[in-house]
């Protein structure tokens, strides 16, 4: 057993895990963040992507004991109970789920590139769209849906940069 | 699944790792960005009992010194992309870099990690062929140079020896008059490819003065094409018609035949794949001269 120390969406803990547990399942079964989905647990789906250190990283693929002394963000983190992260308003509105298995996966894999368009105040083309999100798969909408309502937050951030 | 038991050593110095290596060898494996190894393991196609973490020891920079360019064996995929070193001499090489996997693949997966893994189709062992990379492997007994071209022993396989660990790569830095380009066909974007091929010119007044080719899903592991590159001397820009000499090459191969292509297949993809290559590189060659 190792000693870790994990910061986790806000909260510092002590834990003592087993070499092979990976974080996906320390997440989920220590931290109870159930938001933490595991499609594949070898790397193919993204459903398991969260941040270490502010980076997506898929946590199928990481050991916990890799993790002592960093910070990890869960979809637990990002728009609360009611997911109202604009990002996560954006999927409602332009049906980018459906039965929501792979969305904590494309939200914690799309902020990151979401803040970076912004920060560049441009929009991106659809293929670049469909770049930033190839590591993830959705078996419902057909990602048209989720590509629109990338677009759609790009755009809401742009106008409000515009306006002010 | 979920991967058998073994026991996790962080290494916080490059000495300690080599000790730690030397001591478990053939039980021992290096861990970087986990990106293959935990894949593996999770499969249980791996179950070393030791893993040493090697993600501390710095071994992350690119730098130019006497002619070299230095890539430490830590580098992940998504840092070539914003590298002036590697934009502004290795063009094939940023092709290659792109189609690699997916965004969180590259941000965390390492040249040595892509090296020692060994992936038959795997861009980086190509793309260090290519460019006429030496790997430089330590142990705890000292260092070894190895030509990229003489590392890779089959798929999976390379002349790495347990205790050992790539601690950098060194690509030569080519002349200011050369170009590249790389192409793979995979199934879908982002897939391992069914097939590569990377090429770089050097040039003088509008034809080719050296050239390189390097091909994957032609073999085993990547291979160059000593004959072709040959061929290509004193080819036109302008006119890059390579295609007899090019199908006198792919005629040799004698590429796998499995589930995703036959080996007739591959062998007219690796010929196509480097005719797109050889005229793109050769485009480039003339923009930029
Ligand atoms: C969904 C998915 C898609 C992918 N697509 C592609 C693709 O299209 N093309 C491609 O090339 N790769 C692809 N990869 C693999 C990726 O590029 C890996 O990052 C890379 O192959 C291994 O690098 P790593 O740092 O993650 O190594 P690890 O997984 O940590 O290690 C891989 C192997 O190398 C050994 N090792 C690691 N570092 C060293 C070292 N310094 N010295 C000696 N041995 C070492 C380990 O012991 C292990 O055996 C993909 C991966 C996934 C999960
Ligand atoms: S569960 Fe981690 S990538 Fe599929
Ligand atoms: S919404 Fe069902 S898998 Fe994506």
């Amino acid at each position: 057993m190792i000693e870790i120390t994990l910061e986790v969406n806000g909260e510092t803990r002590r834990l003592s895990v087993e070499s092979r547990r990976l974080l996906a399942d320390v997440l989920r079964q220590e931290f109870n963040l159930s938001g933490v989905h595991i499609g594949c647990a070898h790397g193919a789906c993204g459903c398991c992507t969260v941040h270490l250190d502010g980076k997506p990283r898929l946590s199928c693929l990481t050991f916990a004991a890799q993790c002592d002394g960093k910070s990890v963000r869960t979809v637990e983190s990002v728009g609360g109970v009611g997911a109202d992260h604009p990002l996560q308003k954006a999927f409602r509105s332009e049906h980018g789920l459906q039965c929501g298995y792979c969305t904590p996966g494309f939200i914690m894999t799309l902020i990151p590139f979401v803040e970076e368009m912004t920060a560049e105040r441009r929009m991106p083309d659809e293929e670049e769209i469909r770049e930033a999100m190839s590591g993830n798969i959705c078996r419902c909408t057909g990602y048209q849906g989720i590509v629109e309502a990338v677009r759609k937050v790009i755009g809401e951030n742009l106008e409000e940069g515009a306006q002010a | 699944m979920r991967p058998s038991e073994f026991e996790y050593h962080k290494a916080d110095s490059l000495e300690q790792a080599l000790a730690l290596l030397q001591e478990f060898g053939d039980e021992g494996r290096p861990i970087a960005g986990g990106q293959s190894l935990v894949p593996m393991m999770n499969l249980r196609l791996a179950r070393p009992a030791h893993l040493v973490d090697i993600n501390g020891l710095g071994l992350d920079t690119i730098e130019k010194k006497d002619g070299v360019i230095r890539i430490g064996a830590l580098v992940r995929h998504e840092r070539y992309l914003a590298e002036p070193l590697i934009i502004d001499n290795f063009p094939a090489f940023i092709d290659g870099v792109r189609a690699i996997g997916h965004p969180t693949i590259r941000r965390n997966g390492t040249i040595g990690g892509s090296l020692a893994h060994a992936d038959p189709t795997a861009e980086l062992p190509l793309l260090c062929m290519l460019h006429d990379g030496e790997i430089i492997a330590a142990s705890a007994g000292g260092e070894r140079r190895l030509p990229a071209t003489r590392f890779f022993e089959g798929a999976y396989m390379t002349v790495l020896e347990a205790g050992e660990m790539i601690v950098a790569v060194e690509l030569p830095v080519p002349p200011a008059s050369s170009s590249g380009a790389f192409v793979e066909m995979a199934e879908r974007r982002g897939d391992f490819a069914i097939a590569a091929c990377g090429v770089t010119l050097e040039h003088a007044r509008g034809r080719v003065t050296r050239a390189a080719v390097a091909c994957s899903g032609a073999g085993q592991t990547a291979m160059r094409a000593p004959q072709l590159e040959e061929a290509l001397e004193g080819l036109e820009l302008a006119h890059p018609d390579a295609a007899a000499a090019i199908a006198a090459f792919t005629e040799t191969l004698n590429p796998p035949d499995d589930h995703s292509a036959s080996a007739d297949y591959r062998r007219a993809l690796v010929g196509q794949l480097t005719e797109q290559a050889l005229a793109t590189a050769c485009s480039r060659a003339m923009e930029a001269s």
